[in-house]
């Protein structure tokens, strides 16, 4: 934002007060300095824009910053927040560029015409030097005098004109289909009309190419003072002092500073492309209660951490379209799985058909951070515990290994689901931790709360007469389901009280409201003394 | 892709043209362009496209999200019922309407995404 800021002012200043654009200002005024200031911000923001957007680089970036610190990486992970605010940027400045070149376009004609003082006319008179070939022509106003002079015609005619209201029309509609209900529910809509940034990009390369903004060059400068001579316009090409003054075009900046980003963007779409093509078989599909697909997938060299999520693609259903999943399976196991839930069409059409498909990924988010902390507390709602799952089954397999690097001595596991049937598939995996940690006497290390947010009276009823079973009745399993929404303040104590000296991790995947609740009750029972327990906050978001 | 409801993107797409057509509107006025009683209608009607798209319409599947303060707008709107309604009308309105911003410089754009959004509704009611 700063530089943002800087960037505007700078190059406000220099096209204001520079004395090679006095002519150009006496044409103008002020609109072309409001033109090119934008258009420098432009220029860097349409540099950053590509950026965030680059999953394998990010993601890589990430893996290389295992070493630093947490906070570095949470940045990554707000990249799609970043990739907005950028474009909002965008589109502001491209707002005040346009109006400003309105007024410039508009001026330009007028003075043309000679509507306004002597200077003007006289300035707008001077000829093209057609002898010169580098562009160091005599004239300033870019209308010349045998284009027909109506400001729509000049647009239209010139490149950066035309490539301007191009790129203008792209981005509008990349911005009104980006609108939060169309994105989040007619995706296709969205994901096809965002590709119009092709087009975005390539008229903006172009667009300077036509040495429109004109500046008298210094040669000319040192002959002919403007400050001196610019109310003597009869007297130019008389007397000694001011000969006719040169002018050149300023060549095209844009392509300096986008060719980096596009590069890079390109890269990272032929290695998606690459990793498409490659070959993934199915180890095994089961289809779970509630409509949730398990597919267990082999894809040679394919190496995940736990937590991860990777991109399918099933050409049967669409050619273009990738879906994000979190894995979970872990990392010590020869295969990765995905659970995939019904949620919209193309999930819909995949639990119906089973076909070939390709695979992105993996990519990392926030949990891979589980098990740094020596206290984590897992929250997943409903199929959120997917993430969890995988760091679960890593856990077993840590155990029976009896990893050094788990620096994880407490997790607490809590899944907030609506009805039982969900929690079938998960119950295997539950199952046999549990079973496992009694056997190595380590009952302590993973707490698990089940809370069934959906209940009714029969539910009640049944439980009521089960009361004395020693496993719980909805799942099994030795700890018992509790009835509704978490008492978080219980909670949160719960965890500080048994552990009054460490830093606490907390994982969500799940709703945003429910992130907000969490994310405030770890500022509320954080402690300042860094001695006490300590409560850190980390969101998982697609 | 059969599903998808175009009509919505073609609201967000026609009220981001009335607000374009007003803007390019006012600088033609303001700056006292030549041609300025054209951008003197470009404000009418871009405030006029504004009023008409700010209610968002219910989705024939899922849930609808209202913008925020438009239950007015709806009332006023509905008052016009099948005019308003039928979107055939609403894509010839729209596609009248922009024709006298192309006249101007500082209107073309907003006529031209206001043609966009008048075909995205021509198509989706045929």
């Amino acid at each position: 934002m700063g530089l943002n800021i800087f960037l505007f002012v700078w190059f406000y200043f220099v096209y204001e007060h520079g004395e090679e654009f006095y002519y150009t200002r006496h044409l103008l005024g002020p609109a072309l300095s409001w033109a090119r200031a934008p258009a420098a911000v432009l220029n860097f923001n349409c540099m950053l824009i590509l950026l965030p957007v680059c999953r394998n680089l990010l993601s890589l970036l990430r893996g290389s910053f295992v070493r630093c610190s947490r906070t570095m990486r949470k940045q990554l992970d707000k990249n799609l927040t970043f990739h907005k605010l950028v474009a909002y940027m965008i589109a502001l400045m491209t707002a005040v560029h346009m109006v400003a070149h309105l007024l410039n376009v508009e001026w330009l004609n007028n003075s043309r015409q000679g509507v306004y003082d002597n200077l003007s006319t006289a300035l707008s008179n001077l000829e093209e030097d057609t002898d010169d070939s580098d562009h160091r022509t005599t004239y300033l106003n870019p209308i010349r005098k045998n284009d027909i002079q109506i400001p729509t015609y000049f647009v239209f005619t010139s490149i950066a004109g035309l490539t301007g209201v191009i790129i203008t029309l792209a981005l509008i509609l990349i911005i009104t289909s980006s609108m939060e209900v169309i994105r989040r529910n007619y995706f296709e809509v969205f994901w096809y009309t965002h590709h119009l940034f092709i087009i975005f990009f390539a008229g903006l390369v172009i667009h300077g190419i036509g040495y429109i903004v004109r500046r008298q060059d210094e040669e000319s400068y040192e002959e002919h003072d403007p400050l001196f001579c610019h109310n003597r316009t009869e007297d130019w090409g008389k007397i000694p002092e001011c000969p006719i003054p040169q002018f050149e075009g300023g060549p095209a900046q844009t392509w300096r500073y986008v060719i980096g980003p596009m590069v890079i963007y390109l890269f990272e779409r032929l290695l998606r492309f690459v990793r498409y093509m490659q070959n993934v078989q199915y180890r095994k599909i089961v289809m779970r209660p509630s409509k949730v697909l398990e597919l267990q997938l082999v894809k040679k060299g394919f190496k995940m951490d736990v937590g991860q999520y990777v991109f399918l693609n099933c050409p049967s259903i669409s050619q273009l379209e990738w879906h994000p999943f979190t894995m979970t399976s872990a990392p010590e196991e020869d295969f990765f799985s995905v659970h995939i839930r019904s949620a919209g069409d193309w999930t819909d059409r995949l639990i119906d058909i089973m076909e070939k498909m390709g695979v992105d990924g993996p990519f990392g988010t926030a949990s891979e951070d589980v098990f740094d902390y020596e206290v984590s507390m897992l929250v997943g709602a409903g199929i959120g515990v997917t993430p969890f799952a995988s760091i679960l089954k890593s856990i077993w397999y840590k155990f029976k290994d009896n990893d050094p690097n788990l620096k994880t001595r407490k997790i607490y596991f809590y899944w907030l689901c609506r009805e039982t049937h969900a929690f079938e598939w998960f119950a295997d995996l539950l199952k046999a931790q549990e079973k496992e940690m009694e056997e190595r006497g380590m009952g302590d290390f993973l707490t698990y709360k089940l809370f069934l947010t959906g209940w009714d009276q029969s539910h009640v009823n049944y439980v009521m007469v089960n009361m004395d079973r020693e496993t719980d009745v909805v799942t099994g399993l030795k700890q018992k389901t509790h009835y509704g929404r978490p008492n978080w303040d219980k909670e949160f104590e719960q965890v500080r009280k048994e552990n009054p000296t460490s830093v606490v991790g907390t994982f969500l995947c799940g709703p945003e409201a429910l992130g907000k609740v969490l994310e405030k009750k770890c500022g509320k029972y954080s402690d300042v003394d860094p001695r006490k327990t300590k409560f850190y906050f980390n969101k998982e978001n697609f | 892709m059969g599903k998808i409801e175009w009509a919505m993107w073609a609201n967000e797409q026609a009220l981001a043209s009335g607000l374009i057509l007003l803007t390019g509107g006012i600088v033609g006025v303001a700056g006292q362009f030549r041609g300025w009683e054209f951008a003197a209608y470009s404000v009418a009607a871009g405030v006029f496209v504004c009023l008409l798209e700010y209610p968002r319409s219910k989705r024939a599947k899922g849930t609808s999200v209202e913008r925020t303060g438009q239950y007015c707008f709806t009332v006023c709107v509905k008052a016009f019922g099948p005019l308003t309604r039928n979107y055939y009308v609403r894509a010839f309105l729209h596609a009248a309407i922009c024709v006298p911003g192309g006249f101007m410089l500082a209107t073309v754009l907003g006529c031209v995404c206001l043609g966009i959004a008048s075909l995205i509704y021509l198509a989706v009611s045929c």
